[in-house]
């Protein structure tokens, strides 16, 4: 640390570290409220998880278990989550005056067997508790209103307002729309310390440093690493996902396409590509270069995909890719105030691309001390810490 | 899924290949010959089919023979199946007609994965009628169709010369061949090629017929571009010195074929973890072998262009020495031809003149530099040098940030076409260039593959 204290610090209201798009969308709101912001970012931005992602909004309940997922997740906990953040992509192109490729033409989820079913008609229940309007279809009218799924459906929920938005296209949206009111942006500048002194933090990337009373770590696969810097140790599960994509055909699939029983959610995007996910595992997470892709993987998601979607038996699969992910050990989504941390804020989980321009919003609250404007009961960090020794022997880093 | 053992599984069934697959068949050893085409040759051998075989008789007959010979001596020929993918020692492969997936297993692996044409991008290159000499040659030679009527064949190689003559053979008019660089003119470096009396004798006959048909021949000259409202109606060519559009000329013609020589496909090999060496003469990332083409990975080994670009007669050695060494290894019964010490020397010379010839036909960096920002350089997803250009001042230079901002080399090429271009336009000096080239690794599926039936299974899969 010799030298630190000669090195200029810059005196900022808002230090964002990583951008994918929860920290672009968080920049973009705290610009917007009128505070000094910078983001750093260790790399390019969105080349991560924003990056590879498959780009879903999901309004209707989600699927509950990816495979190879030990804890299912409370689907319940995240629909008034996603009922928020289903309002706020429908003004976003206007908002950020870009161009994202939205298309909120709606999503089947489908299942197979009787299980399945009553699996279907309960989160159907749910989703009109919460407020979502979604309806519960027999196979036959299901294939009525999408043709191309297969005979194999039996039943199907469909919610209008599932969509998809180009994730190559909404991290330079929110930056450029930051940047016109004044974001400063840091790429390839890599924090490694953050201290704490008084009611201000300093994080230093390399030669140079910034100071601010607020810091949002929206780091995704590195959060628990970056948290640990400012000696927050969070328990984090950082595992890859796996995507497929086909070569580009003609418009041919208008939804989104889950499946209530196993990983599959296929939709097209606006190029012509079908993009085909549902999480399954890729090679393990390498977060040091590119992850590979798994071949069973491969096999058994796409061949699912064709299963449900038998035109897909004629289209050919042009890539796959491994993108990291950092999911909480209950599967929840994590963000709010670090205890012990004031102004420490940090935001992650499951499902961010759907509620990144929530988690954008209530961020800024949060940073601005005002209501977040939705529960965020049972969803914030604390519940994540764990003791340094934990910690430690739990990811075999050690933190100076 | 269909699972099989074979003791060597060959991969590519060219020259190489096919010869490697017969020299193994006939020592008793079980072979299995993957080649995607849906016939055996690769692009040296392609066969006539047909009405053209009947009326113009075979094309490069050895070549007949030695399918015949591979089909004869027993070898498992699995055509319009190419490999995607692999999983530890497992090859995947998929079959072009019916999609259908396999796992094919060798206790020895065999790579003849041959080379691509090294495209350079020139305005219009996209235009009917702009092909590569290799489309050229196979179509006139094999198909017996000219692409034009009045052709211009230039870029760099020696591979320019065989692709002027057979259009000329095939009826059609060659109106110049363009070499950018000076390698027919005597110089300290031409002299070494007299060490390779053969050789030179291959170019003088092709030296001699295009002068016989008035083609004149331009060294140091290049093109600027393609111009034409539907399709090429002529060509702006330029001296290469200039690095510029001084002293340009237009010719008129009706087809362009440019091309630059040609670059290894080495993905499988990379895909299977085998160590490559950068070759300093062409840039291009080679697996290392021994001298029997053996890799780093002690049962898999190398044939023909996918070592480095060498030509037929290297291509046909290379696939003998693997043969042997896999024979030895396997204590197979042994050919009375076979004798090491004398394919030892000739894949030497061979060799090296195959760095002579790199020598000789460089393709320098500044022939990316030059792309005029408007040209198209990756034309699966239409986007052009300056967006390329743009997007890497944007990102400082990081490959990945490119391709995602712009979606260059994410189309159905898998980088396989532009992905030189790419890298040579996103960095800004050799290392960079390097790193990005390194970042462009292989990724399955190696090549585009239908979407297969679900295998009983697979859902339970878990990793």
């Amino acid at each position: 640390m010799n030298g630190a204290r000669a090195m200029p610090t810059r005196n900022v209201e808002a230090i964002v570290i990583g951008c994918g798009i929860v920290g672009a969308a968080t920049a973009y709101e705290l610009v917007k409220a009128g505070m000094r912001t910078v983001v750093l970012e260790r790399g390019a931005p969105n080349r991560e998880s924003s990056g590879a992602t498959a780009g879903n909004i999901h309004i209707q309940a989600i699927h509950p278990l990816r495979p190879g997922q030990a804890i299912p997740a409370d689907s319940s906990r995240f629909l008034p989550l996603q009922h928020a953040a289903s309002r706020l992509w429908d003004t976003l192109e206007r908002e950020l005056d870009a161009g994202i490729e939205l298309r909120r033409a709606g999503g089947f989820m489908v299942a197979e067997t009787p299980e399945q079913v009553a699996h279907l008609r309960e989160k159907w229940a749910l989703e009109a508790r919460a407020g979502i309007d979604s309806t519960f279809l027999p196979g036959s009218e299901a294939r009525a209103a999408a043709p191309y799924l297969s005979e194999a459906v039996l039943a199907a929920t469909y919610c209008a307002e599932d969509g998809y938005a180009n994730p190559l296209k909404i991290v330079p949206a929110y930056l450029g729309a930051a940047q016109r009111l004044g974001l400063g942006l840091e790429c390839f500048t890599q924090v490694t310390a953050i201290q704490r002194q008084g009611s201000t933090y300093r994080v230093q990337a390399s030669d140079r440093a910034w100071s601010a009373p607020v810091v949002v770590n929206a780091a995704g696969a590195w959060l628990d690493q970056v948290a640990s810097l400012a000696g927050i140790n969070l328990h984090m599960t950082p595992c890859s996902l796996q995507m497929h994509a086909t070569v580009r055909v003609r418009p041919t699939l208008r939804h989104l396409i889950q499946h209530i029983g196993e990983g599959l959610s296929v939709k097209q995007v606006t190029a012509g590509n079908i993009l085909i996910g549902g999480g399954w595992p890729a090679r393990p997470l390498d977060l040091t270069a590119r992850t590979q892709a798994s071949i069973p993987s491969l096999l058994g998601n796409v061949s699912l995909a064709r299963r449900i979607l038998p035109f897909l038996k004629d289209v050919r699969i042009l890539r796959a890719w491994g993108g990291p992910f950092a999911p909480t050990p209950d599967e929840l989504p994590v963000i709010g105030e670090v205890a012990g941390h004031p102004g420490f804020l940090v935001v992650g989980g499951s499902y961010a691309f759907t509620l990144a321009p929530l988690w954008g919003k209530v961020l800024c609250a949060l940073a601005r001390r005002q209501a977040p404007g939705v529960d965020l009961t049972g969803l914030g960090p604390d519940r994540l810490l764990q003791s340094a020794d934990a910690h430690r022997a739990r990811t075999g880093s050690s933190t100076a | 899924m269909r699972e099989d053992t074979y003791d060597v599984v060959v991969v590519g069934g060219g020259p190489a290949g096919l010869t490697a697959a017969l020299r193994l068949a006939r020592a008793g050893v079980s072979v299995c010959l993957v080649e995607e085409s849906p016939d055996l040759g690769g692009q040296y051998y392609k066969q006539r089919q047909g009405a053209v075989l009947a009326t113009y008789g075979p094309y490069r007959p050895a070549g007949a023979a030695l399918i015949g010979a591979v089909h004869t001596a027993g070898v498992s020929c699995q055509t319009s199946t190419f490999v995607w993918g692999t999983e530890g020692d497992a090859l995947l492969t998929s079959q072009v007609i019916d999609g259908s997936v396999r796992r094919l297993h060798g206790r020895f692996l065999v790579l003849a994965t041959g080379a691509y044409e090294l495209s350079i991008p020139y305005p219009d290159w996209t235009l009917p009628g702009a092909c590569t000499p290799g489309l050229a040659l196979h179509l006139a030679a094999v198909d017996r169709v000219p692409v034009g009527r009045n052709v211009l064949v230039a870029g760099t190689g020696p591979f320019l010369l065989p692709a002027a003559c057979a259009l000329l053979d095939a009826g059609a008019r060659v109106a110049a061949v363009l070499d950018l660089n000076t390698p027919y003119r005597p110089s300290g470096r031409t002299l070494a090629a007299l060490k390779h009396p053969t050789r030179l004798l291959e170019l003088g006959e092709y030296l001699v017929r295009l002068r016989r048909h008035g083609v004149p021949l331009l060294q140091g000259w290049r093109v600027l571009g393609a111009s034409g409202a539907r399709r090429v109606e002529a060509a702006s060519i330029a001296p290469a010195d200039a690095r510029s559009s001084a002293g340009a000329r237009e010719l008129a013609v009706d087809a362009l074929c440019v091309g630059y020589g040609f670059r290894p496909s080495t993905e499988l090999a990379r895909l299977l973890g085998c160590a490559c060496e950068l070759d300093p003469a062409s840039g291009d990332l080679i697996p290392t072998t021994d001298i029997w083409g053996r890799t780093s990975i002690p049962n898999i080994f190398m044939a023909g262009e996918a070592m480095g670009v060498a030509g037929i007669h290297a291509a046909r050695v290379r696939g003998l020495l693997a043969a042997e060494a896999i024979r030895g290894a396997l204590q197979a019964r042994q050919s009375a031809s076979a004798d090491p010490r004398r394919l030892h020397r000739k894949a030497r010379r061979l060799a090296a003149f195959a760095r002579l010839t790199s020598i000789l036909f460089p393709v320098p960096d500044w022939l990316y530099q030059a792309i005029p920002d408007d040209t198209i350089v990756c034309r699966c997803e239409s986007v052009t040098a300056q967006e390329v250009r743009r997007a890497a001042d944007a990102s400082r230079h990081d490959i990945h940030a490119v391709k995602a901002v712009t979606r260059a080399g994410m189309g159905i090429c898998q980088g396989r076409q532009c992905g030189n271009t790419l890298a040579a336009l996103a960095a800004r000096t050799w290392e960079e260039r390097e790193l990005a080239r390194a970042h462009l690794l292989p990724r399955v599926p190696l090549k585009p593959i239908r979407v297969p039936a679900q295998p009983a299974g697979i859902s339970e899969v878990r990793e």
